[in-house]
């Protein structure tokens, strides 16, 4: 098959490579002088560089070919996510890490990008029997098992995003709007009883969050996050010049609290040109999951929509305080090799579709 | 396979009008943080990041007249308990402390457990012991582990950010210990307080004193002339004295601190600290530790152990040397003192803590005759040429007797008054004064003070007692140290109140000589001896020449003060002066054995009989004696004046003159050295710019409390 690289999307491209190299500057800020975490930039760098090869690469490939391999993914997915519970190595309280010589690997933000492909083939293929409860049953029944191995690491954050994932492609699937109505109905009902089997440290963090006063030392982290946005101003104090975060009144800098970084050492506009390039991704992976030239590419491209605007939505809420505290990093911008690679495998198969997309050529 | 053209997706329109939706909320939101609330989050970051902190201000050192360091500041090391920072968790708390209790103990197995609160220490011994203020000292021990945790449960109840020391003034290497271990241990602190470190300790202990806690009963007072509850104060000699010329203006500066309130860096200072001035003593302490060798040379051969001498500059009232012995070392207290070294200081019957210079009283024997003489002179009692002696009863063998005044007529009734010739076999028959006080004849005295018989009028009572307190007698000297003894110069009314007794004409005869009821402090006995050394005038003895600021400057020059002027005719004094001459330089003085090389001196000495429980009477029943001797130095313009005593050192020829004469000769050696007189002022200023920079690095940066920057709690959420 003949490459054809007239319709690749440049400008979510450009936009990827914008985001990232904001986030390995904001990172290289955010570890400035700690002593333990003075590779985490360069570390960075190298992730974004396999990333970005490894989008092009999957770009080139045509994403249809992978409908092939299904139940093969499936498979590795939940194989994965199981042995990852059972004998996983324990770090920063979930379970969720393979040790794969120097670099961790995460099953849990793969197995993100999997499932997508196995759950776009799965709706592409029964698109026809689209109102059948035992199709919708089968989804759902796709759907939670690897939910319920990634909540059981423990990891709430990333089980969210996998259901979220699935909701969304649920959602661009044209599933009728009765099943979606009483989704949300059932979910608000259920939601006492989610909230009752939730783990010790998530429902504490939604205690937090409900009522920060519950627990000064734990909402501390929050209220820092708020008035490290408040002390940027406009212009924010500079580049590694942001008091809260150089002086480490920030946790978790080069992660969950990247944002708060930005917003305090580039202030409001740096946190909107944040916001604007994260909008030109979604907007550009939306435009192409419009123009695929089959469902199944929409609905891939879909789970991919999910995966960034979720992270995105839940990262940049926490940091704002209209959300609570969970382990999810920004796309593109927190540090992290796992995260930051299966948002890039999501983007190369994006730009695959869109090499594919429907528009009619005429070489 | 050729799929149906796919038609546009409404659903993800809506994805997309979502989206759209969500940025918009968080820019607003974000507008919101940013501009709303951005000025109040702006001042909690400024709050977060800022601290205001006291700077101390370090405290003024002394130095010697040649401009010789004498004390330096060194930083000392507590372990302290934050209350509010250790674990709710009472339990949890406990294995802290026994965790610290373990680390301490490890490092430092000979640090006294605290005892309880209530030392035995008695307001007399307090006071008496020249502490001046009733205190604690600085202790050097550890709380038990139940002690603190019940100081921990009370300071819960209120003040539980006020530090609990757990560990008093421990090494450095335990510090450096518990420091290593501060992970393992929320709630525990280091504090870092600078301390003395008195360079010639003992030697100077008396002069300089030492520091120690705020007592309590001062609390309110300090605290208003805003000291902090947990300085440190002078307890005692010239610390206690010249405390706020000392003490250091504490500053207060503005830094910038990380989330752990390590200082990142120092963002101004809002008052700046200020140290305290540096006195300039008058004393030599090359003299002084002369004064001290000669002085314990003296204590060893008179087998006793309790004695003073004291150096003046009898022009000035400057003292050059003061030596109490036996003494303590100011380090002690300076380290922090164990409660056992401590009782071992109270419990000494020596009194080591005491200036026995200035504190203890001693009857001053015949050195107290220059005051008769002067003032039998004076009211025209005699003349200079006037004889009087032992033999009007045709005797000659140092014996004379007071009519009983009931039967003046019957000799058979008289009491004898001895002179100390008596023991020999004779008397000193009849002299004039200058011969009088050369030999140091105590019939004469008795003569000239009591009168005798019908046959001569004496001074009187009265007259006598108004001379002695001419001479400084019954008066505290003012000299620049706390706890100063005015002494007791008795009187017919005295003796009426205390023994509800008649004075008599005995009781003046033993006043004349310089016994009887009359105590006097060595210091006394040497401002009189000043005082005829001069030409008349008595001094206020003086131990600060200068008050400088660390620049080298005089802030503070102290003149002569004079008492007062003697209201004796300067012809008197001068025929006292030669008295004075005489004991020394003629062939039957009583210090005639005294030589200095080149140098003429004038002297005399005293033998005060005393009567003391604890002491066994001497052959023959006779009391102890305790040995004294003044001197000055050169006789024609004398610039050194002496007292040297010797605690039981039976005659002051024998005993306390080999003191003297090896302190004068030490101290015309040392002038001969330097072939000029003691330190002119200019020279001692140049030296102290160069040393006023001799304090220990970083040590004004301590920082031993925090204050919040402002109260700035508006803004946030």
């Amino acid at each position: 098959m003949r490459l054809n690289f007239r319709r690749f999307d440049f400008v979510l491209l450009v936009a990827t490579l914008m985001l990232m190299v904001y986030g390995v500057a904001m990172v290289y800020s955010a570890t400035l002088g700690v002593s333990g975490y003075e590779e985490y930039a360069a570390r960075q760098v190298i992730y974004a560089l396999i990333g970005l090869g490894l989008m092009l690469l999957i770009a080139a490939f045509d994403y249809r070919l992978l409908t092939s391999f299904q139940w093969i993914f499936y498979a590795v997915i939940v194989a994965a996510l199981g042995a990852v519970t059972v004998i996983g190595q324990v770090r920063g309280g979930a379970a969720g890490w393979f040790d794969a010589g120097i670099v961790f690997i995460q099953p849990a933000e793969l197995s993100k990008i999997l499932f997508a492909v196995v759950f776009a083939q799965y709706l592409a293929s029964r698109h026809d029997e689209l109102n059948k409860p035992q199709w919708v049953l089968g989804a759902l029944g796709l759907i939670l098992l690897p939910v319920g191995l990634v909540y059981m690491q423990p990891d709430l954050g990333n089980a969210i995003v996998l259901l979220v994932i699935g909701a969304v492609m649920l959602f661009v699937a044209d599933l009728p709007w009765g099943y979606i109505v009483g989704a949300v109905l059932a979910s608000a009902l259920a939601l006492p009883l989610i909230y009752a089997n939730l783990q010790g440290y998530m429902k504490q963090r939604i205690d937090i969050f409900l009522n920060p006063a519950s627990d000064p030392d734990a909402s501390f982290n929050i209220a820092q996050a708020l008035i490290s946005i408040g002390n940027g101003g406009l212009l924010g104090q500079g580049f590694t010049q942001g008091s809260q975060s150089q002086l480490h009144f920030l946790r978790v800098r080069y992660a969950d609290f990247i944002f708060s970084v930005i917003a305090e050492e580039l202030g409001f506009l740096g946190a909107v040109v944040l916001i604007v390039l994260l909008l030109v991704v979604l907007w550009r992976l939306i435009t192409i999951a419009d123009q695929a030239r089959d469902l199944f590419g929409r609905l891939l491209v879909a789970g991919v929509i999910a995966l960034v605007m979720f992270q995105m939505v839940v990262s940049i809420g926490m940091n704002l305080g209209v959300l609570p505290v969970t382990g999810i990093t920004l796309p593109f911008i927190s540090y992290g090799g796992s995260s930051l690679l299966t948002l890039m495998i999501g983007i190369g198969l994006a730009e695959s579709v869109a090499m594919r997309n429907r528009k009619i050529e005429f070489d | 396979m050729l799929a149906r053209p796919l038609p546009p997706s409404l659903r993800l329109a809506i994805l997309r009008g979502l989206m759209l939706l969500i940025a918009v909320t968080f820019v607003a939101r974000l507008w919101h943080i940013q501009f709303v609330q951005g000025q109040g989050l702006q001042a909690r970051a400024d709050e977060n990041r800022f601290r205001l902190v006291e700077v101390r201000g370090q405290r003024g050192v002394m130095y010697d007249r040649n401009g010789e360091l004498l004390m330096r500041n060194r930083p000392s090391f507590d372990i302290v308990v934050i209350p509010s920072n250790l674990p709710d968790d009472e339990d949890e708390a406990y294995a802290i402390l026994q965790e610290l209790d373990k680390i301490i103990v490890a490092s430092e197995s000979n640090l006294p457990l605290h005892l309880e609160d209530t030392q035995p220490v008695t307001a007399t011994v307090a006071a008496g012991a020249g502490v001046g203020q009733q205190g604690r000292p600085q202790f050097r021990e550890r709380l038990s582990v139940d002690e603190a945790i019940i100081k921990v449960n009370n300071a819960l109840k209120g003040g539980a950010y006020r530090p609990i020391v757990f560990a008093g003034r421990v090494t450095s290497e335990t510090a450096f210990a518990v420091a290593e271990k501060s992970y393992l241990l929320p709630g525990v602190e280091l504090s870092i307080t600078p301390v003395r470190e008195y360079l010639t300790g003992a030697l100077t202990s008396q002069l300089l004193g030492f520091m120690g806690p705020i007592p309590e009963i001062y609390k309110d007072d300090y605290v208003a002339e805003g000291y902090r509850a947990e300085d440190q104060v002078g307890l005692a000699g010239l610390e206690l004295t010249f405390e706020k010329a000392l003490r250091g203006v504490d500053g207060r500066r503005n830094i910038e601190v990380d989330v752990n309130g390590r200082e990142v860096r120092t963002v101004g200072d809002i008052f700046p600290s200020a140290p305290g001035n540096n006195l300039v003593l008058t004393i030599d302490a090359r003299l002084q530790a002369l004064m001290e060798d000669a002085l314990k040379k003296g204590l060893d051969a008179a087998k006793t152990e309790i004695g003073v001498a004291i150096a003046m500059n009898p022009k000035t009232g400057e003292v050059l040397g003061l030596v109490s012995l036996p003494t303590y070392n100011n380090n002690l207290f300076a380290r922090g003192i164990t409660a056992d070294e401590y009782q071992a200081l109270i419990d000494d019957k020596r009194l080591p803590l005491l200036n026995h210079a200035i504190s203890a009283l001693y009857p001053p024997g015949s050195v107290f005759k220059i005051v008769a003489a002067s003032g039998a002179l004076q009211e025209g009692i005699i003349d200079e040429n006037t004889r009087l002696g032992d033999s009007f009863d045709g005797r000659v063998d140092g014996i004379v007797y007071v009519d009983n005044r009931f039967f003046p007529d019957d000799a058979r009734y008289a009491q004898p008054f001895y002179c100390w010739i008596h023991t020999y076999g004779t008397g000193h028959y009849r002299i004039n004064v200058r011969e009088a006080l050369a030999v140091s004849c105590d019939v004469f005295f008795y003569q000239i003070a009591g009168g005798y018989r019908k046959t001569f009028e004496g001074l009187g009572i009265d007259k006598l007692i108004e001379y002695t307190r001419i001479f400084g007698f019954g008066e505290p000297t003012g000299i620049d140290l706390p706890g100063e003894n005015p002494g007791l110069v008795p009187s017919p009314r005295w003796k009426r109140l205390i023994y509800a007794e008649t004075w008599s004409a005995g009781d003046t005869y033993n006043m004349s000589i310089g016994q009887g009821a009359l105590l006097t402090t060595p210091m006394q006995v040497l401002n009189a001896t000043v005082a005829i050394a001069n030409g008349g005038t008595l001094y206020r003895p003086q131990l600060v020449r200068q008050v400088v600021d660390t620049a080298g400057d005089v802030v503070e020059e102290f003149s002569p003060e004079a008492i007062r002027p003697l209201p004796v005719d300067s012809a008197y004094v001068s025929v006292v002066r030669e008295g004075m001459w005489s004991a020394v330089n003629s062939a039957n003085g009583t210090a005639k054995n005294l030589t200095v090389p080149g140098v003429v001196v004038a002297g005399k000495t005293g033998t005060a009989e005393f009567y003391d429980p604890e002491i066994p009477l001497l052959k023959n029943n006779r009391l102890p004696t305790h040995a004294w001797f003044t001197a000055f130095a050169p006789y024609d313009d004398p610039e050194i004046a002496l007292v040297v005593f010797v605690f039981n050192g039976g005659e002051g020829s024998a005993t306390a003159l080999p003191v003297a004469q090896d302190i004068l000769r030490g101290y015309f050696d040392l002038k001969n050295a330097r072939n000029a007189p003691l330190a002119p002022a200019a020279a001692v200023t140049s030296t102290l710019a160069i040393t006023s920079t001799n304090t220990l690095p970083g040590l004004e940066a301590l920082i031993t409390t925090t204050v919040p920057l402002s109260d700035t709690s508006g803004g946030g959420n």
